[in-house]
């Protein structure tokens, strides 16, 4: 098994956070995974994209010019990389921000409101962790159970409302995509 | 063993770290910035020092002083910054100091991109300063294969005498991967005692004089011991992959982060029958060229230089040992656009078909 | 009666010097101090470009040649990893002015816990005469053939001034060599830069003026007369910055 997955949208979207976790959650799940930032110059507001590996075996290019699943958060994201998705990939839209006009009907689409839900639950910086709920609810390609551990690690020092708003999101997500999957 | 999902800066820097390394100095450039970050507040952790210089020509010179000491001391840059360090790199050389310079490469000419690239092959492998001289450059295409070259660079550094250099690409300077991490090297000034400038041994010692400039000929001289130096590396420090190249009919040579975008397509293009093997040099300088005069050319019909800059710099060091045998193909990408799996594969096959 | 001997820090050689170049004087005012302060075995000199390399000719105790401008740099690197050692640059002030500007000024306001001893001639006495950032106005060399027009090359460098503006620095002064008293002055004044180095203090710096009789084209004595009436009036010996006088 060998899965690849492209996170897009702009500076600020915890797109790279995103792709990090992902990764790492493989890692601890005893798979191989790479994750590869692209940035551009600017600090903040720029274009942000990420492509993660994980596979059962090692990962000898971690540069795929086609991902499995392509993960789009904004308009200029989805226009400039929805090229980059397999015929048979899964493409996840933020629809609170991408009208996603045109779409390909060679991949499986997935749309969710994630950033109005995300403003629901609290906090539209949770965005990003439904999006990954929605890609362990759709393909169990990470143990949800060891993600959540990862998310309490990394919000173990702040406030507790914190974490409880990200395990809400990741809960959220899972449903979401549940009702997608296969 | 330790291990970490790492990004391959910071895995360098921790790998600098255990191999030994007391002092870094350095200047912001991206994409190597996450090295000077890490070294700040680690090396003060083992009671080493991190200087952030007024410039890259600053900092490797206050690397040159450190390593006169007989600590372990290192600089990382890019590209640009590399061309500006050059000044040090060569005073290094002419000094007989041992020290390490890493390049996480981008995009040139010129301020060129931030982007990933592996624009400054020449620029490693050819002249690193003025004066004509070599380091040892090694070229990991994983970060295991990172730390470990960076954990044992400066025992190469200090049985040579001289600046030894890490290039990796922006790409593989990004990229998170898991590692294994060595233990910490128990590190003495041992290894250099025998011409630091440290204060031990003072005063049974007579005085030193660490000198970047000489009599002409005991200039000749060290010019001569570092020709010889440079006949041994391509003698016995060559350090290369060698992947299915037993029968095969098409050779890719392709170091860093081509090869490893190079080697899926091997795999692919084998798995459809294609004879395709790779040679990985892991040193860029000393060159394998072995790997390359004594490849059978009555089989293989074409070498493929793979690399993500445009045109291929490696391909003279390729040629020369081919002596025209087989035709020399090249592809690549540049400017800060990596190269990719579906590119690399189609370009390999298109020249499979060409030659068949 | 004491005897006068030659510092332990000076070969007993010729110094490659011109005849009546100061520099040479510098040099032995910086090998007195250290022998004064037992300091022989643990000084180590970091050379710079210039005449002042000539100081690997006549120098003995551990030193290292830097690149033009860089010996601040290589300081640095030396005093963080050896922090128990004496160590100091000499540099001339084409290499500390122009091409070293940014090294020196960084350094000084790291507060690099090093001496930099500064010969300020006013001139590239070993690339032949050349403008120095410290050639006076009016001055002739050989890239100023008309002597030095401000209009075009701006005015000369006050270094003193300019580091003495810093937070870091605890010692600034400068001594002119060419009289008796100028001398002894900077005899203490490099003691007393020495001494504060190895209690810990900080980054201390001392200019001293000297003269160049092959590119000035003056006789040695009358380079002396010479820095009286255009040297001092410009560049003002005394001491710029010193945290012990402050307290």
């Amino acid at each position: 098994m060998k899965k690849s997955f492209i996170f897009s949208g702009s500076g600020g979207q915890g797109i790279m956070s995103a792709g990090i976790m992902l990764a790492h959650t493989a890692i601890d799940m005893h798979k191989h995974s790479t994750y590869l930032p692209e940035y551009g110059p600017e600090q903040r507001g720029g274009s942000a994209k990420c492509t993660v590996v994980i596979s059962d075996d090692e990962i000898v290019s971690p540069l795929p010019k086609k991902c499995d699943n392509l993960i789009v958060m904004n308009e200029q994201a989805y226009k400039k990389h929805q090229s980059c998705l397999k015929a048979g990939g899964l493409l996840l839209i933020n629809s609170s921000l991408v009208k996603a006009e045109n779409v390909r009907t060679d991949v499986k689409v997935i749309a969710a409101d994630v950033d109005d839900i995300a403003l629901e639950l609290g906090n539209v910086k949770a965005a990003n962790i439904i999006l990954i709920g929605i890609l362990i609810g759709a393909t169990g390609i990470v143990s949800k159970d060891i993600f959540a551990q990862s998310l309490e690690e990394k919000f173990k020092n702040k406030k507790p409302e914190i974490l409880q708003l990200n395990m809400a999101a990741l809960e959220r997500g899972i449903e979401i995509g549940k009702k997608h999957a296969k | 063993m330790e291990k970490k999902f790492i990004k391959g800066c910071e895995a360098i820097a921790e790998a600098a770290v255990r191999g030994g390394c007391r002092f870094f100095a350095g200047y912001p450039i991206t994409p190597q910035n996450e090295i000077p970050e890490y070294l700040s507040w680690r090396l003060p952790e083992v009671g080493g020092a991190f200087v952030q210089g007024e410039s890259e020509v600053a900092s490797v010179n206050m690397v040159y002083g450190a390593a006169s000491t007989g600590t372990r001391a290192m600089t990382s840059s890019s590209g640009p910054g590399i061309s500006l360090k050059a000044e040090g790199i060569s005073y290094l050389a002419a000094a007989q100091l041992p020290a390490l310079i890493v390049n996480i490469s981008r995009g040139g000419p010129g301020l060129g991109s931030i982007q990933p690239a592996q624009s400054d092959y020449l620029q490693a492998t050819k002249a690193l300063g003025h004066g004509g001289f070599h380091a040892m450059v090694f070229a990991p295409a994983t970060l295991q294969e990172a730390v470990d070259l960076t954990y044992n660079a400066f025992e190469y550094a200090e049985r040579d005498r001289g600046p030894v250099m890490i290039l990796m690409d922006g790409c593989l300077g990004a990229i998170m991967e898991e590692v294994e991490l060595p233990p910490m090297k128990e590190v003495t000034k041992e290894g250099t005692s025998s011409w630091n400038l440290s204060r031990e041994g003072c005063p049974n010692r007579p005085p030193r004089c660490v000198t970047p400039i000489l009599p002409e000929l005991a200039l000749e001289n060290l010019n001569r011991m570092k020709g010889n130096l440079y006949k041994k590396w391509q003698e016995e420090d060559v350090k290369v992959e060698h992947f299915m190249l037993d029968d095969a009919e098409f050779v890719v040579v392709a170091y860093g982060i081509a090869a490893r975008v190079a080697k899926e397509a091997v795999i692919e293009l084998r798995a459809k029958g294609v004879k395709i093997g790779m040679i990985r040099p892991i040193t860029i300088y000393p060159f394998p060229r072995k790997s390359l005069s004594e490849l059978d050319y009555n089989k293989v019909k074409a070498i493929i230089d793979i690399e993500m800059t445009i045109p291929a710099q490696m391909r003279d060091d390729i040629e020369l040992p081919v002596q025209g045998r087989c035709p020399v193909y090249e592809y690549g990408r540049s400017g800060g656009v990596l190269l990719d799996d579906d590119g690399v594969y189609q370009a390999i096959e298109k020249i499979v078909k060409e030659c068949d | 009666m004491a005897e006068y001997t030659r510092p332990h820090s000076l070969m007993p050689t010729p110094t490659g010097y011109c005849p009546g170049c100061l520099h040479p004087l510098a040099t032995k005012l910086v090998a007195e101090a250290i022998e004064e302060l037992g300091q022989n075995d643990n000084a180590l000199n970091v050379i710079s470009v210039g005449c002042s390399a000539l100081n690997f000719f006549s120098w003995r105790g551990d030193m290292i040649g830097a690149a033009h401008g860089r010996a601040p740099a290589v300081a640095t690197g030396i005093k963080r990893s050896q922090p128990d050692r004496l160590v100091f640059t000499y540099q001339g002030d084409g290499d500390l002015a122009a091409i070293g500007f940014a090294e020196i000024m960084s350094a000084a306001n790291r507060g690099e816990n090093f001496t930099v001893v500064f010969a300020n001639n006013q001139t590239y006495g070993m690339t032949g005469g050349q403008m120095a950032p410290t050639t006076l106005i009016g001055q002739k060399t050989t890239t100023t053939r008309y002597g030095r027009d401000p209009k075009t090359t701006g005015y000369p460098l006050k270094m003193c001034e300019l580091i003495s503006t810093l937070e870091a620095p605890v010692f600034v002064a400068r001594y002119a060599l060419n009289s008796p008293k100028g001398v002894l002055d900077a005899r203490k004044g490099i003691k007393k830069a020495f001494r504060m180095q190895l209690e810990g203090k900080g980054f201390t710096f001392i200019e001293l003026l000297t003269n160049c009789p092959t590119n000035w084209g003056l006789a040695p004595l009358d380079t002396l007369e010479y820095m009286n009436t255009n040297t001092i009036p410009y560049f003002k010996p005394g001491v710029y910055k010193d945290v012990e006088a402050a307290k």
